[in-house]
């Protein structure tokens, strides 16, 4: 009797282990109206996986384009073609640096503190100079860090000898490193369209047409005009891409253009971040009175450059104006830059440069808005995305915001997302097609994807 | 016959594998008697046995003989949760739990009017292990949650048809508390957190029961709400080298409310076998209305939190049925039960989280009870639910669809003398 009742016992333990799992529901991801068959990602660095100020190879891997095609390969694209760095991950910028990560650094006033460093003292040059071309295997990322709207059909943009020359560009590109007189140089478009049109695009474009500019502090690099001939203004640039799409059927998503302002490198610093004691706000005050500037012990704006500013061209820094990350954190601890010594105009955004620079994006993004209703196109305003970020969202358990290397979205240059942040912005574009396309494509698990990696 | 062998190998196995517990209706458990468990989960007004000691303490002294009653309903749970955005499916891997009940009841001989007794139960409490790598592992990966109730009891006759009856409860628990921080090592893996803890609380269990001494009997109990409180829990923390000073390890404090459950019941004879039970549960999970963690030490990146639960307080609708199959001049030998309840869910919309997956379900029971002798008897029972909840948690964002399978076959033994 007893045996019987362990064997019934163990049955029902074998049965009860086995029987009683919830059954999984069958996803059925379909594409709508929309064939992804073959998927053309276009725009600049923040679709081709520039972060960390450079390119390197795991940006690359999580980018936005990747992480946008890598998700469309279950309704049928095909798998990632990149024009990819060396595995290494030493990456490089424009100066020829090599990417940043998180270590330990050593101030001015000896204190050591985790801060963005450069992985090794010289990037990875040779990419820069090697073709990453192969004519068997189209990109199906065109990605170029820095590409401008108005850079879409220029000739100049793979020719070393002029001033818009773009390495970027230069080492995908089909004519792979045309030296002037050895051929004709084709543009970022032809090369985009090189051996037949996509099915399907997505367009993430017009950032660089304004951030550069927002970088030097509204003092070099000028936004894109609005108006004139395409590879002059962005209207007729961007117009004559999509017209293009469109008369061929591609089919694409397009994103709006961001607030850059609002991203970290613009926002690090606060603007009164002049923390003064009793002895520097007195010294600072007989510099500062005879000019009408006060100071007190605690927080005070910082002194700024601004050369509408009176008869000396310095005043204090008002409430929503900018200081940049580039401005040189050793000289604001050390050797007064910011008090003593104003802030030059480069590093920072003033009130009336901050209103110059959202109107043009605001004239961009009225243009992109009316592309996208004009051609058919999915709509991504991306702004609702950096929207969610300043006091932060709650994320499957996690807090992500714009907060600089804590935030979670932001790579440790203050502007590139990092991939978990690309895997979010990737979400957005996925939400649109599906709206527009009446797809069904599940979106990413953004948490996945790595964030700010700490030593 | 060798009646304690399965009672010492199920002993056995459940001191080994301690006792992890299912949720039921938040993280209540209603395990405590094999006999009530195959009627629904009802009985406060029907005496059954030692476990009325814990249904109802004005029954106990209804006790025809002292007994001691032990039983264990292992719970075999699956929870699956579809994420809604990315469509991935992730599931839990808990370890079976084993509530279990064990009861000693001493019937005065001389005036057959009071009875004393000794519980001790295990009415809450829950382990939920989630998968590696399942999509919310930053609000949790883990939850172990066991809380005993030891429970000294009196009941007294006060007319031949109403008995009294009060216990006073002792409630020593554990938790532990795991999930993943959202802060990388260089290598991309994710720093991880436990929290860990003993509780103490105190409270009490009354109860007045009425039978008329035939077709009818009525119960009403109450236990109280108890407030678990963890003095001296520890918290330690995996993170990268560059984070440590941001996570001290150390000391911290919580408390966890029980609810008070204020039980209605009754009991009908139609005839000579059948009874049927009936019993109403307000149970007031409005006291659970935040979760906090003070950690002895905070820093910018150790907050501490106070997590909204928001719970609401519930009804829980209990019902069974009991026919004696084969009787002999000593009383019944075979007993079948079936029964069933609904119970509303206390967890509110927008407050779901992944330990307490809870929603309004309906469940199905049975029940056998072989007697043996008039000193031994064995029981069993099935338990078996379904239960899914959609819901988007404000707090961590997660929005997606728990769905919920339960068995609890339970077994029993009793011996009276």
């Amino acid at each position: 009797m007893v045996n019987l009742m362990r064997q019934v016992y163990f049955l029902i333990v074998f049965v009860m282990l086995v029987a009683c799992k919830p059954k999984a529901p069958e996803n059925v991801y379909t594409a709508g109206e929309a064939d992804f068959s073959s998927f053309t990602a276009i725009g600049d660095g923040h679709t081709g996986g520039y972060m960390d100020d450079a390119l390197y190879r795991d940006g690359q891997e999580n980018s936005l384009g990747t992480l946008l095609q890598r998700q469309l390969t279950l309704v049928g694209a095909s798998d990632v073609s990149v024009p990819w760095m060396e595995t290494g991950n030493i990456g490089v910028n424009w100066n020829g640096q090599a990417r940043l990560l998180l270590g330990y650094k050593t101030d001015c006033l000896n204190n050591t503190s985790l801060s963005p460093l450069r992985l090794s003292p010289q990037g990875e040059l040779s990419s820069l100079s090697t073709s990453a071309y192969n004519p068997s295997s189209k990109f199906s990322n065109f990605g170029v860090p820095g590409l401008r709207t108005i850079d879409l059909v220029s000739f100049l943009l793979g020719n070393l000898n002029f001033v818009n020359y773009n390495p970027f560009f230069a080492r995908l590109s089909k004519d792979q490193f045309n030296f002037p007189g050895s051929g004709s140089f084709s543009t970022y478009q032809e090369n985009v369209f090189d051996g037949g049109y996509p099915s399907f695009c997505s367009i993430y474009l017009g950032i660089e047409d304004v951030l550069p500019f927002a970088k030097s502090g509204a003092t070099s690099n000028p936004m894109s005009p609005v108006a004139g001939l395409p590879g002059i203004g962005f209207e007729e640039s961007l117009g004559q891409l999509c017209q293009q799409l469109h008369a061929q059927n591609v089919k694409a998503v397009i994103a709006t253009i961001p607030n850059v302002s609002e991203w970290p490198f613009f926002n690090t610093i606060p603007y009164n971040g002049l923390k003064l004691d009793e002895d520097k706000a007195a010294s600072l005050n007989q510099i500062y009175n005879p000019l009408g500037f006060s100071f007190v012990v605690g927080d005070n704006p910082f002194m700024i450059a601004d050369p509408n500013a009176g008869m000396f061209g310095v005043r204090p820094a008002l409430p929503g104006e900018k200081i940049l990350l580039s401005a040189p954190l050793d000289s604001v601890r050390c050797y007064q830059m910011g008090s003593v010594f104003p802030f030059r105009n480069e590093f920072v955004l003033t009130l009336d440069e901050l209103n110059e620079i959202q109107t043009r994006i605001d004239q961009f993004n009225a243009i992109i808005r009316q592309k996208a209703v004009a051609y058919g196109f999915a709509l991504v305003e991306a702004q609702n995305f950096y929207n969610k970020l300043p006091s932060g969202f709650a994320y499957n358990g996690v807090t992500l915001s714009a907060k600089f290397v804590s935030g979670g979205v932001f790579s440790l240059d203050g502007i590139h997302l990092n991939p978990r942040g690309n895997a979010l912005l990737a979400n957005e574009f996925i939400k649109s097609i599906n709206h527009s396309f009446k797809s069904n494509i599940p979106l990413i698990n953004a948490l996945m994807f790595n964030a700010v990696l700490f030593p | 016959m060798q009646p304690n062998r399965p009672l010492f190998i199920w002993t056995a196995i459940f001191a080994l594998s301690l006792f992890n517990t299912f949720f039921s209706q938040g993280f209540q458990v209603n395990f405590q008697g094999q006999k009530q468990q195959g009627m629904g989960c009802a009985g406060s007004a029907l005496m059954q046995d030692a476990s009325a000691l814990f249904y109802n303490p004005g029954a106990a002294c209804f006790a025809s003989a002292s007994e001691v009653n032990v039983a264990s309903t292992p719970i075999f749970a699956n929870v699956m949760y579809v994420d809604s955005s990315t469509q991935e499916v992730f599931r839990t891997k808990n370890p079976v739990g084993t509530p279990f009940a064990a009861y000693a009841l001493i019937q005065s001989k001389k005036s057959h009017r009071l009875a004393c007794g000794i519980s001790i139960t295990t009415p809450f409490g829950s382990t939920v292990q989630y998968e590696e790598a399942w999509i919310g592992r930053f609000a949790i990966t883990r939850l172990a949650m066991k809380v005993f109730h030891i429970q000294p009891t009196v009941s007294f006759k006060v007319t031949d048809n109403i008995g009294v009856g009060a216990g006073f409860v002792w409630s020593p628990g554990e938790v532990e508390l795991e999930k993943d921080l959202p802060v990388q090592f260089n290598d991309g893996t994710f720093g991880h957190a436990k929290i860990s803890g003993t509780a103490r609380g105190f409270g009490y269990n009354a109860g007045v029961f009425y039978n008329s001494g035939g077709f009818l009997s009525a119960g009403l109990s109450y236990r109280s709400g108890i407030n678990m409180a963890v003095k001296t829990g520890t918290v330690e923390f995996q993170v990268p080298g560059g984070l440590e000073a941001n996570f001290p390890n150390g000391s911290l404090t919580s408390s966890l409310p029980l609810p008070s459950v204020v039980t209605l019941g009754l009991n009908v004879k139609p005839c000579k076998n059948w009874n049927a039970v009936l019993d109403v549960n307000y149970v007031g999970w409005k006291t659970y209305d935040t979760l906090s963690f003070d950690y002895a030490t905070n820093t910018s990146s150790l907050l501490d939190t106070k997590s909204a639960r928001r719970y609401k307080s519930i009804l829980a609708f209990r019902a069974g049925l009991q026919f004696a199959a084969i009787s002999d001049e000593s009383g019944p030998k075979l007993i079948g039960r079936i029964g069933g309840g609904f119970g509303f869910s206390p967890v509110q919309s927008g407050h779901v989280t992944p330990e307490t997956p809870d929603a309004d379900r309906w469940y199905g029971t049975a029940g056998l009870s072989y007697v043996f002798s008039q000193h031994f008897s064995l029981d069993a029972s099935l338990y078996a639910t379904k239960l899914q909840r959609a819901d988007t948690n404000y707090e961590t964002g997660l929005s997606g669809t728990f769905t919920t399978i339960a068995f609890c076959p339970g077994f029993g033994v009793n011996y009276k003398w």
